[in-house]
């Protein structure tokens, strides 16, 4: 096949994927209320976005949950992979087969099982419970990301360490610790963005009065979305664009030197 | 925020957990007795029992009782047979719910058919679309492999609602598509509200997640493989039928995993863009424990759901021994 | 050799896995700046014994003594023993001198020594001027000089060195090889080096553990256990060797491939049988008719110093090295003078063949 015919098709794909965020991003600069018409170039989306209450309570609840949730989840599954590297093999698979249940099971059925955890235990749902959530399904994405560096960690580094006088907690300190941070950085990472864009177990472990942006949008897509989301959605794409560039930077710098 | 507050007990539970697991810690450092390292999974551990496992067997609880608290499979038969709690109160009143008109209700059974085939027809758009789209990336002549990986991560970063919802202006009936074809002088098109608009969102949404693994298998795939076969004999197509195709399959594999589990239990995008008329298993998960506020089907609901997953996940597995290409994100 | 005073004993140590056994009452003293060797193949012991010294390993049974202490339930970082492991096991995220001075760090000695120390070990291992580099952008052979480094700075009284030379090619082992027993003569500290290489162990030690099965089977210097090897297994570990069945006539003539040889071992009874040892090239290649044996020449390999030879002689199939080639296909006389037979108690027949499946 020739190569303008591969590059056709991919650039082809690549439309079909970028095709709904350009039409979202145009329409948060369009100065009508039209989806469809383009009735000249304005900023003042932007502008009732920054002054709108809900929208920016959602973003602030947002962005602390994913910020807390991924500082907490960061060091429970930090500590988690470090405890499960040392133990011998069949306890190991154990805690590995019920790191697995999470993530094999669909939102839906976390969000509800939680759901139905916080109404059992009479927990009022809000940004607590929505938090607890949060860290829950943020756990083992970072025990998976942390994982794979503990055992390319030469396996004598942690007995070198004993061996040159160093106590156990030192050896995990200065030397388990600096090797594995990479993987804690990806993993920090991922839990944050995958917190920011959690809609479904979000929308079981709040209730309507703590909303995110995700739940927020939700009840507002019946009503219809206003431009608004639009410019608040350009606006978090660009963000997300600049540190998703910034981590492949960091990553590309790692492999170079 | 109006509703952050928590009860005194848990805030108590969690401050004396956590002072207690950094006190342990700290302790043991300080007096240079080896901690044993093991123990750090203790947090975790506690964390998957309370809200993983006590959570799962609350569905499982919820799936065997009635309202009242007592053993029954009724919510199993409500699954097979959505009028089976009016017909079973007809029959307990002596009446006969034939002569009514009553017969076996199967919504419950055709949404999860309906389900299984959409996310079905789902992986097999993603799969005919993304594995030319991956085996282009990894042609080692295209330089721009790495950098269009990051092009099919990007969109994934926008918001998964608002990236659905944007397909309604291009869908909708005053929308963009339909505005381009009145401009052309064409007649409008019915583009919402079917299960065509559905399974669009839904393959635009996991698409991506089938590209991945199947690059990833090619990409690490040796070169001189394929040079070999070139080398024996085999020309192109030969060469990507005996040997390049054959040894993508975990990656292949991958990607029907990443999309069908999903596709499965996919939510929200047929309310989007179907529009109520297509309802799929999600959506029936959560209308039957939040409209329908019965929390006993829609836990029996969820765990068919969920052992559906699982055997689909063993077959799967079968086929990868090895979970190649699994968490490539 | 001189006597120096013991520095470490093993007192019956024995080490299960579950059921295992790795090792078995292994008996075995250590002197002062001595270079030991424990060699043999994978899955002897040897590297178990090395960790039960450095204390990574705690033996199902028995004592480690130091310096007349039992350390046997020190932790590693109480003990005056560091260790050069296998692969270097360097901290990937330290560079060359912060890794020479971790062990010092802990220890928190004075920012100044650190530094001295730093700079003189360099200078021992040849890498001066290399403080700042990472230990990724180093060699094979420079990782393992910091190796050596980081563990000689912290002044052991012990260093333990695990398979240290095993990643390295050819002509730089050979070249770490003579470093090594330098720095072992320069320091005086006691080295504890386990390979699986007897050429290696042959060059560099003092004393040599051959071990085998979790059993020590024969402790002596290199000349020692290559002259006077105590069984089958440790001739055929320890070089190439042509060992027969043959009958111990009386003391100093013994028979094997129908033939009578004068011998200078004793004390092996009459009529008794016993293993023969002999060298490959130790055996003479004579005239035909002038040996005690005749034999025919099934192939020849150059091997650069000399020519390897398998000749057929009686029921037997010998190697025979010598630096003038015999052509294949030729018969040819075959000798061996008193002093290099090698007679050994009989090992059991099995033993026997899968020494000569595999030989070492």
């Amino acid at each position: 096949m020739s190569k303008f015919l591969k590059r056709g098709y991919l650039t082809l794909v690549l439309l079909f994927l970028y095709v709904p965020i350009i039409v979202l991003i145009v329409q948060s600069f369009n100065a009508g209320v039209s989806r469809a018409k383009w009735e000249g170039f304005s900023l003042h989306w932007y502008e009732r976005l920054f002054n709108s209450p809900s929208i920016m309570n959602a973003l602030y609840i947002t962005v602390t949950i994913a910020l807390l949730a991924a500082a907490i989840a960061t060091v429970i599954g930090t500590l988690a992979a470090i405890g499960m590297h040392a133990m011998s093999k069949r306890p190991q698979g154990v805690m590995m087969t019920l790191t697995n249940i999470p993530m094999t099971m669909p939102d839906i059925v976390t969000g509800i099982s939680l759901m139905l955890l916080f109404i059992f235990t009479q927990v009022p749902r809000g940004y607590f419970t929505m938090l607890l959530a949060h860290v829950t399904f943020n756990i083992p994405y970072v025990i998976l990301s942390v994982m794979p560096k503990l055992k390319q960690m030469n396996k004598f580094s942690y007995e070198a360490a004993l061996d040159l006088g160093a106590t156990p907690g030192y050896a995990l300190r200065r030397v388990i610790l600096p090797s594995v941070m990479p993987g804690v950085i990806t993993g920090a990472l991922l839990s944050f963005t995958l917190s920011l864009d959690d809609f479904t177990i979000s929308y079981f472990t709040t209730s309507p009065l703590v909303q995110n942006l995700s739940t927020l949008i939700y009840s507002e897509a019946r009503k219809g979305i206003k431009p608004t989301m639009n410019a608040l959605s350009a606006l978090m794409f660009v963000a997300l664009l600049v540190l998703l560039l910034a981590v492949n930077r960091r990553a590309s710098l790692a492999n170079d030197s | 925020m109006n509703n952050m507050a928590l009860p005194p007990w848990a805030t108590w539970v969690m401050l004396l957990g956590f002072l207690g697991f950094i006190g342990m810690i700290a302790l043991s450092i300080r007096r240079n007795r080896g901690v044993k390292r093991s123990l750090f999974a203790f947090p975790y551990g506690l964390w998957i029992v309370l809200f993983t496992l006590i959570p799962l067997l609350l569905i499982a609880y919820y799936a065997f009782t009635n309202k009242a608290g007592g053993l029954t499979l009724d919510n199993f038969k409500t699954f097979w047979d959505s009028n089976y709690e009016m017909r079973k109160q007809m029959l307990d009143l002596g009446v006969n719910p034939a002569d009514l008109g009553i017969a076996r209700g199967n919504v419950n059974v055709d949404t999860l058919v309906y389900s299984l085939w959409m996310a079905f027809m789902c992986t097999v758009i993603c799969l005919v679309m993304g594995y030319p789209a991956a085996l282009f990336m990894a042609d080692r002549s295209f330089k721009l492999g790495a950098t269009l990986v990051i092009l099919f991560i990007i969109p994934m970063w926008m918001n998964f609602l608002l990236r659905t919802i944007a397909w309604m202006s291009l869908l909708e009936d005053n929308g963009l598509i339909n505005t381009l074809l009145a401009a052309m002088g064409l007649p409008k098109m019915r583009l919402m509200y079917n299960s065509q608009a559905v399974l669009l969102g839904m393959v635009y949404n996991y698409l991506p997640f089938m590209v991945f693994p199947i690059y990833n298998s090619l990409s690490k795939q040796d070169r001189r493989l394929s040079e070999a076969a070139m080398d024996l004999g085999a020309n192109a197509a030969l060469t990507f039928l005996r040997v390049t195709l054959p040894l993508s399959l975990p990656g292949v594999v991958s990607g029907i995993t990443m999309v069908f589990m999903p596709s499965v239990t996919t939510f929200f995008i047929p309310r989007v863009l179907g529009g109520g008329n297509t309802e799929m298993f999600g959506d029936l998960i959560e209308r039957t424990f939040l409209s329908a506020d019965n929390w006993n089907v829609g836990s029996a609901l969820s765990l068919i759901m969920m052992i559906l997953i699982l055997i689909s996940l063993t077959l799967l597995r079968k086929a990868d021994p090895e979970g190649e290409g699994s968490g490539t994100l | 050799m001189q006597e120096r005073p013991r520095l470490i004993n093993l007192e019956n140590i024995s080490k299960d896995y579950g059921g295992v056994t790795v090792l078995s009452d292994i008996n075995l003293y250590i002197r002062k700046n001595e270079f030991v060797t424990l060699l043999g193949p994978s899955g002897c012991g040897k590297t178990t014994t090395l960790r039960i010294i450095g204390g990574f390993e705690s033996p199902s049974s028995g004592r480690v003594m130091f310096d007349g202490e039992d350390i046997t339930q020190l932790p590693p970082y109480k003990r005056k023993v560091n260790t050069v492991f296998q692969k270097y096991a360097l901290f990937p995220h330290l560079n060359v001198a912060e890794n020479i001075a971790f062990g010092l760090k802990v220890a928190k000695r004075p920012k100044e020594e650190i530094r001295a120390k730093v700079e003189k070990m360099l200078a021992l291992v040849n890498l001066r001027g290399y403080e700042k580099r990472s230990v990724d952008s180093l060699s094979g052979g420079q990782q393992q000089r910091i190796a050596i480094a980081r563990a000689l700075v912290n002044e052991p009284e012990v260093l333990l060195l695990d398979e240290p030379l095993g990643a390295l090619d050819l002509k730089l082992r050979q070249e770490m090889q003579l470093e090594l027993k330098r720095m072992q003569q320069m320091l005086g500290i006691t080295f504890i080096f386990v390979t699986h290489d007897q050429e290696e162990a042959l060059t560099m030690s003092d004393i040599i553990v051959v071990m085998k099965d979790g059993f020590i089977q024969q402790i002596g210097t290199p000349k020692d256990v290559y002259d006077e090897p105590k069984s089958a297994f440790v001739a055929n570990f320890i070089g190439q060797s042509n060992i027969i069945r043959g009958v111990m006539v009386h003391d100093e003539l013994v028979h094997f491939c129908g033939a009578d040889f004068p011998c200078v071992d004793k004390g092996f009874g009459s009529d008794a049988p016993v293993d023969v040892l002999i060298r490959p090239e130790d055996l003479l290649i004579v005239g035909e008719n002038e040996g005690r044996l005749n034999g025919l020449v099934r192939s020849v390999l150059f091997k650069g110093v000399h020519y390897e030879m398998i000749i057929d002689a009686g029921e037997m199939r010998f190697k025979v090295h010598s630096t003038v080639m015999q052509p294949e296909g030729s018969i040819v006389g075959l000798d061996v003078i008193p002093f290099n037979i090698h007679i050994m108690n009989p090992m059991p027949p099995q033993e026997i063949e899968s020494l000569e499946e595999e030989p070492a």
